[in-house]
């Protein structure tokens, strides 16, 4: 009886751990939505207004979407999370060749 | 334990859809897939970044782009990688009734993201910016309507899981499958980021 | 869900819905070898238009043709499936796994394949193959006349839909469903090498998809991708196609490694010498091979700093693959060598291949390149590293675990036979035209005029194909003979190392009755040295969970086989052909939803049915 007793409370504490755990994350996630809308309200507003220019623009916007992707992958899709350690190198590997091709394809023909 | 059973809260497992090896797999399959998709999107964005100033006899991409319908665009899709999140949370604390609640906002915001794009693309096709108007016009919807294509599978994906699970409950069958979607949902809005930005941006300022 | 897979249905219907990796690996044999023999025909017209100058034997438009025939079939037909067959019967058993991680897109996989050759040599008789050579390069490939370029996007398309499906299916099987004390650095060299490949189609194949669907729209849609004319550029395609097709040397080479690291050792009675340089080598090859796709355009006109970087990178790859050729010799040294004829295509491999990586570092150096580019040196390289690679580490697989595939042991002294004429006819073909090619024969072209003085050496060259086909013939005959006799032989006939030679022969379709527990690189000699009888169990025996049998793959794959045919003639045929395209597309999407639609979760063999089948065996 006892014992059952012990399982029932260690049940109810794993169970409140998690709990405290999932609103963490749902706060991390809010966060990180507000923080990709400004992101793209700021990419968008850079590109509309002239007071940057275009060559800086584009720079600045591709760091934008690079900074938005780390959202997605490590909050949203929990790439950083334990277990996804086969993962990472997968998208880590498809992103290295997406660079290669996206490089070649921009640069290497004319 | 059977698979197909109904989860309650006391046997919840923490992670349901990687408590089964068939979850796993399909777990790590799926996250490849997408390093592979990764490479598929990256042939594309680099064809189009190849040709993006070839107009042929189309307008330029500056004339025509509408940056108001790109932005709501997005809007939409951030917001629906949101409600999804929100699935998957709602998932892992089995609250059922949430969690297809949010995929089916999930689903009416990939719906409407759908329409804006027709309407976009026929807007085009108007104004002389066609598939065969130039080697721009090839790349630009070829990259944009992959990437379409995919938002309408994955509607039609979350769909048929709403639908065939209704009155179900979460089991370790099914868990992957909702897991899944979500995945493949946050991916299709992180190519969508870069649509935004290399496409449309981009293509403003030329 | 009790036993699905009820006896009363026929052989036909098994076969067609099975997802048992064995009998999909038998599947992929079968077919592989079939297109095997096709391309070599193919190879044999166009030495025998080659046999003297200004021969008639083949106009230049069928010449053509068949050209793009042999090297599309060998490459994605008949080498890819092959590789496939192995893949599929060995790598789960080496591991110690029931099942692959995903068998109804194993079988998905393998019908897609299947269905997508098929449509590609339909083109046969609808009209004229594809004549714009195996690498499709634009504006040849977007102008060409006919229907045959179409046949080639569509049917590749799809067959390449499979192949990317296996890859991702092996990655995960290797991952996630290793038996206990399996880690990674335990992994027979083989496995290490099906899983480095199959991670090269996973981040290779998407691209050759995305190059396909331009070069459909391009033919079909009127898009202007290549189109210089409407702004397009062609050298995307040369890009895209190599960005692809430099992996794909390496998906198709590093299996052949793994086999003869296998054979090797096997037949040395040694352990395999430097296994973690082995490792490390593969999955540094793998990477490098991502990185040197533009060795294939020296003469494009990149300019001298891409040229050299990837000169450079080209030729760092011999130092892996160096590496792996002293540690195959090292094995054999001092060891108690066999000569089986599994072995002897081994070992015929490692100098055969040598010389092709020795010509290939030739190539790699940019400015000799240009003197080499398009002739027939390069044939004579890439021949030797595949055929002279590839098929005969492929040979030596197949005499090596046919036994574990079909219970019963080719016949060794046709073996012999079908090596030495096999292998001294692929010199007689192919070591003339390294000087062919310098002496200027260029490639691809369908004859050549007497003064040139090329004639003797094609001549050689010829006789050598007559030579390789003798080899095959008598492999054939080999396969008929042995099955004539159907003798069966052990599960284990080689006193194998590894764990694929723990089963009884046959083996049972649950592959393991138990899983074993790995304590080592090369499991069951380990245990064999301890003295044990078999492998030691990690786990009691209990129910075995098995997945079910499917008709869906097929169905699905002949929608998309029909979706490809109309693609095809959307332009000529119009409303039928959009009715195929409409009607094919919708079989697929059906069955894509019948499969999510449907609970299928499997079947489970239970204890007392196993233990009845495995009397003797303690529980």
């Amino acid at each position: 009886m006892a014992s059952h007793e012990e399982t029932k409370s260690v049940h109810h504490h794993t169970s409140l751990q998690k709990k405290i755990k999932l609103k963490q994350e749902r706060r991390q996630h809010n966060v990180s939505f507000v923080m990709m809308i400004l992101l793209t309200i700021v990419a968008f507003a850079a590109i509309a207004s002239d007071a940057v220019s275009n060559q800086v623009a584009i720079l600045f916007i591709l760091v934008l979407a690079a900074v938005q992707v780390f959202f997605q992958l490590y909050v949203w899709m929990h790439l950083g999370h334990k277990g996804h350690e086969f993962p990472m190198w997968g998208i880590a590997s498809g992103l290295l060749i997406a660079v290669i091709t996206v490089g070649t394809l921009m640069g290497l023909i004319w | 334990m059977d698979v197909g059973q109904r989860l309650t809260d006391q046997n919840f497992p923490e992670s349901p859809e990687k408590a089964t090896l068939e979850g796993k797999n399909k777990f790590l399959g799926f996250w490849l897939f997408l390093g592979g998709e990764t490479v598929l999107f990256a042939t594309l964005f680099g064809t189009y970044l190849g040709l993006r100033n070839s107009f042929g006899k189309g307008p330029e991409a500056s004339e025509i782009f509408q940056l108001p319908i790109v932005f709501i665009a997005t809007m939409i899709l951030l917001t629906s990688s949101l409600t999804s999140v929100y699935a998957v949370l709602a998932l892992k604390e089995n609250r059922v009734k949430a969690m297809r609640g949010w995929f089916f906002v999930t689903l009416l915001l990939g719906v409407a993201f759908l329409g804006l794009e027709i309407y976009e693309f026929v807007h085009y096709v108007h104004e002389g910016h066609t598939f065969t108007s130039g080697a721009f016009g090839s790349a630009f919807y070829t990259l944009v309507g992959f990437h379409g294509g995919h938002v309408l599978f994955g509607v039609l994906w979350i769909a048929a899981l709403l639908v065939r699970n209704s009155g179900r409950g979460l089991t370790l069958y099914n868990s992957p499958k909702y897991y899944l979607f979500a995945l493949y949902w946050h991916f299709v809005d992180v190519v969508w980021v870069f649509i935004f930005t290399v496409v449309y941006l981009m293509g403003k300022v030329g | 869900m009790s036993n699905a897979h009820a006896a009363n249905k026929s052989v036909l219907w098994d076969w067609l819905t099975t997802v048992d990796h064995k009998k999909i690996g038998i599947l992929y044999l079968i077919s592989g070898g079939f297109f095997f023999l096709v391309g070599g025909l193919e190879a044999l017209l166009i030495r025998i238009q080659l046999m003297g100058p200004e021969m008639t034997f083949l106009t230049g438009d069928l010449y053509n043709q068949v050209l793009t025939m042999h090297g599309t079939t060998m490459i994605f037909l008949a080498a890819m499936p092959i590789i496939f067959a192995f893949m599929n019967a060995v790598v789960p058993l080496q591991i110690g796994a029931r099942d692959v991680a995903f068998p109804f897109l194993n079988s998905l996989g393998f019908w897609l394949f299947f269905f997508g050759g098929v449509l590609l040599n339909l083109s046969w008789f609808l009209g004229g193959a594809p004549d714009a050579g195996w690498t499709a390069y634009a504006p040849l490939s977007t102008q060409s006349s006919g229907h045959g370029v179409d046949f080639y996007v569509l049917g590749l398309q799809i067959s390449g839909a499979g192949t990317l499906m296996g890859g991702i299916n092996f990655l995960v099987t290797i991952i996630n469903m290793r038996a206990p004390g399996m880690t990674f650095m335990r992994m027979p060299l083989f496995t290490w090498t099906a899983f480095v490949t199959s991670g090269l189609i996973l981040f290779a194949f998407p691209a050759l998809t995305i190059g396909f669907f331009l070069l459909m729209f391009d033919r079909i849609f009127e898009a202007n991708f290549f189109d210089a004319n409407m702004g397009g550029n062609a050298i995307i395609w040369e890009h895209i196609f190599w960005i692809f097709g430099h992996p794909e040397v390496y998906i198709l080479i590093l299996p052949a490694f793994g086999i003869i690291s296998e054979v090797v050792a096997t037949f040395a009675k040694k352990r395999l010498f430097g296994y973690s340089a082995m490792v490390f080598a593969t999955v540094l090859i793998g990477f490098l091979g991502f990185m040197v796709w533009a060795h294939h355009m020296f003469t494009v006109g990149l300019g001298p700093v891409a040229n050299s970087i990837f000169a450079v990178a080209t030729m760092a790859i011999a130092i892996p693959t160096g590496v792996k050729i002293f540690n195959w010799i090292f094995t054999m040294w001092g060891g108690r060598n066999r000569f089986t004829t599994a072995n002897l295509f081994s070992v015929g491999f490692i100098p055969t291949f040598v010389m092709g990586g020795v010509t290939g570092v030739m190539l790699a150096a940019a400015p000799a390149d240009y003197q080499y580019h398009d002739s027939y040196f390069v044939v004579a390289h890439f021949h030797y590293v595949i055929v002279g690679g590839l098929i005969l580490g492929l040979f030596s697989g197949l005499y090596y675990w046919y036994p574990r595939m079909f219970g019963v042991m080719l016949n060794e002294t046709l073996g012999k036979w079908n090596f030495w004429t096999f292998f001294i006819g692929f010199h007689l073909t192919f070591f003339p035209q390294h000087f062919l090619g310098l002496m200027g024969m260029p490639r691809r072209y369908f004859t050549y005029p007497e003064e040139f003085q090329l004639g003797s050496l094609n001549f050689i060259s010829t006789i050598g194909a007559i030579g390789m086909t003798v080899g095959t013939i008598i492999f054939v005959i080999n396969i008929i003979v042995t099955h004539a006799k159907g003798e069966k032989v052990s599960g284990d006939p080689w006193d194998g190392r590894t764990l694929e030679w723990a089963m009884p022969n046959p083996t049972p379709h649950y592959n393991f009755l138990q899983t074993p527990l790995v304590r080592g690189l090369d499991a069951l000699w380990i245990e064999k040295m301890a003295g044990n009888k078999g492998m030691t169990p990690a786990e009691p025996i209990g129910d075995i969970h098995m997945p079910n049998n499917s008709i869906l793959p097929f169905v699905m794959s002949l929608g998309f086989f029909i979706a490809g045919l109309g693609f095809i003639y959307i332009n000529t045929a119009g409303l039928p052909a959009l009715i195929a395209v409409i009607g094919g597309i919708g079989i697929g999407l059906v069955c894509m939803f019948l499969r999510s639609w449907i609970d299928d979760h499997g079947y489970h063999i239970h204890k007392e049915d196993l233990l009845k089948e495995n009397k003797g065996v303690d529980a």
